[in-house]
């Protein structure tokens, strides 16, 4: 049984690197202007207006380029993203992504785990809380950045659209933010791999996944059992899979 | 962390069950695993790092230009009007001055004679109209944002004479499907498509917040569009001319999408 659908690690990979572009190119456009204010006005709720970003995050040489990268990129993210969408409704794996009743209990449990207040790992299913939060945000998130990313393309010809979101100036200010939140989740979730499950990593290639590596029988969080200890490998004779017995397991900080 | 007593009893776990280290056993320790990610992060890291990206995916590139032209194309609707937000302040003084001439370019009567319009190309009738000749014709203001490729958007109140108005006036061959503005700002020229310039905000201005326009605002007239990005529009009109075939531009020409449109 693989872990992850055909579809869904094609997607991601895709994903990953339309991403990556749409980031840097952005970065790039935004550079020829790194300010929100209208000619003549202040913004109010910009800290570094006229600052702009490090050239080394940006993606396309000039900004010709990286208008010509942002709108063929563009269609990838967007004609990706509904390819995935649609697959997780047909196929079900939604039902994994899903916040269920008690999600807030759960992600709190997690990080009174990973603040090593909770001891033992909670309980999950294939995705702790965090990570369903996280997996469920990121699609609305990216929803947000198309919408707000057609407002400010086609602010005249898509002008309800553009005026829905306050206008131009805040249509492209939301676009930013939303730019900042899917690199704010991308960037927990590709330390939360490499810190706490790179044995993943291959889940979302192959398919295949080791449950008995899983960051749940390992009783890891960041940094901590990370390698693989005897106890998670080891022959199921040598300690019962049984609820009552998890307290057998050596007890870990 | 793990406490002594841990490790220990990890230890006899592991003679017990007669196994290797399960680290070992697949092949993964901390410097191999640092390492592995390092280069994937390197790698990602470099691609950003400012390139314009591999000069294969070009043909890609201009593809993509020329299919969002088609989408573009299609959303282009002479009733979609810009109305610029009524708490948007007017950019008065503060808006961009842009040339590409090395000084502002300013018509000079004594060497090139009275500046003239010239509207022509496939018309019936072609032009040379004077600035009294274009403030003769019917007037046609609005309060407009001017969005620039940079990002940057600015109000303005634009008053001038439609261009539709204007090939009217010349009799332009319906064939025509493009139009290229040409200007005396060194070889600043930028050429549409006939649908855009029909639109009926645009507009060939020659006065900016109710003042004639000064040469740092493309004096004595401009073509100005809600409709096209700030580049298209040509400042320091010259020419006019109705077209059967696009005639590039001068941004378009250097890797700036042609199309342009808002």
């Amino acid at each position: 049984m693989k872990r992850h659908h055909a579809v869904v690690r094609v997607t991601h990979w895709v994903n990953a690197i339309a991403l990556t572009i749409m980031v840097g190119s952005g970065l790039r456009i935004f550079n020829a202007y790194p300010a929100f204010a209208r000619r003549g006005e202040t913004f109010c709720c910009y800290a570094f207006e006229r600052r702009p970003m490090p050239a080394s995050l940006t993606f396309g040489g000039w900004l010709a380029g990286a208008r010509n990268w942002h709108f063929a990129m563009m269609w990838v993210l967007a004609l990706n993203g509904l390819v995935y969408l649609g697959f997780i409704y047909l196929h079900g794996e939604w039902r994994d992504l899903v916040p269920r009743r008690g999600i807030a209990r759960d992600a709190w449990e997690m990080v009174r785990f990973y603040l090593t207040v909770r001891k033992d790992h909670p309980r999950q299913g294939k995705h702790n809380a965090l990570q369903r939060l996280a997996y469920f945000s990121m699609p609305i998130v990216g929803i947000v950045a198309v919408v707000t990313g057609i407002a400010i393309w086609k602010p005249v010809q898509l002008s309800p659209l553009t005026n829905l979101l306050g206008g131009y100036v805040w249509a492209r200010y939301w676009h930013f933010l939303a730019m900042l939140a899917l690199v704010a989740l991308t960037l927990g979730h590709i330390f939360m791999v490499f810190t706490v499950d790179p044995y993943s990593i291959p889940s979302m290639i192959t398919g295949k996944y080791r449950e008995d590596l899983s960051p749940e029988a390992r009783n890891a969080r960041p940094f901590v059992h990370l390698l693989p200890t005897a106890t998670a490998g080891a022959p199921p004779s040598l300690h019962s899979s049984s609820e009552a017995s998890r307290d057998d397991v050596p007890p870990r900080l | 962390m793990t406490s002594p007593r841990d490790s220990d009893t990890q230890a006899s776990w592991v003679r017990l069950a007669g196994q290797t280290h399960q680290a070992e056993r697949l092949g993964i320790d901390r410097r191999r695993f640092l390492a592995a990610s390092g280069g994937a992060f390197g790698a990602l890291f470099l691609a950003a790092c400012d390139s314009q990206g591999p000069r294969s995916a070009q043909a890609i590139l201009k593809f993509a230009e020329e299919k969002n032209e088609t989408v573009e194309r299609a959303l282009l609707s002479h009733t979609s009007m810009n109305v610029p937000r009524r708490s948007a302040k007017a950019a008065g003084e503060r808006f961009p001055s842009y040339f590409v001439s090395r000084q502002v370019p300013v018509w000079d009567e004594s060497a090139r004679g009275p500046w003239r319009l010239e509207v022509g190309g496939m018309v019936a009738k072609p032009l040379q109209l004077s600035l009294a000749d274009l403030g003769s014709l019917p007037r046609t203001g609005y309060r407009l944002d001017h969005f620039c490729v940079e990002g940057w958007t600015a109000v303005a109140v634009r008053t001038g004479v439609r261009l539709s108005d204007l090939a009217r006036a010349a009799g332009a061959d319906p064939k025509a499907r493009y139009v290229d503005f040409q200007s005396f700002d060194d070889n600043y020229h930028e050429s549409w498509d006939i649908e855009s310039a029909m639109h009926p905000q645009t507009l060939i201005v020659y006065a900016q917040d109710g003042r004639y326009l000064n040469p740092a605002w493309g004096a004595p007239a401009r073509v100005y569009s809600p409709v096209k990005l700030g580049y298209k529009n040509t400042k320091y009109l010259t020419k006019i001319m109705f077209m059967p075939e696009r005639n590039g531009g001068y941004w378009s020409d250097r890797g700036y999408e042609w199309y342009g449109g808002v």
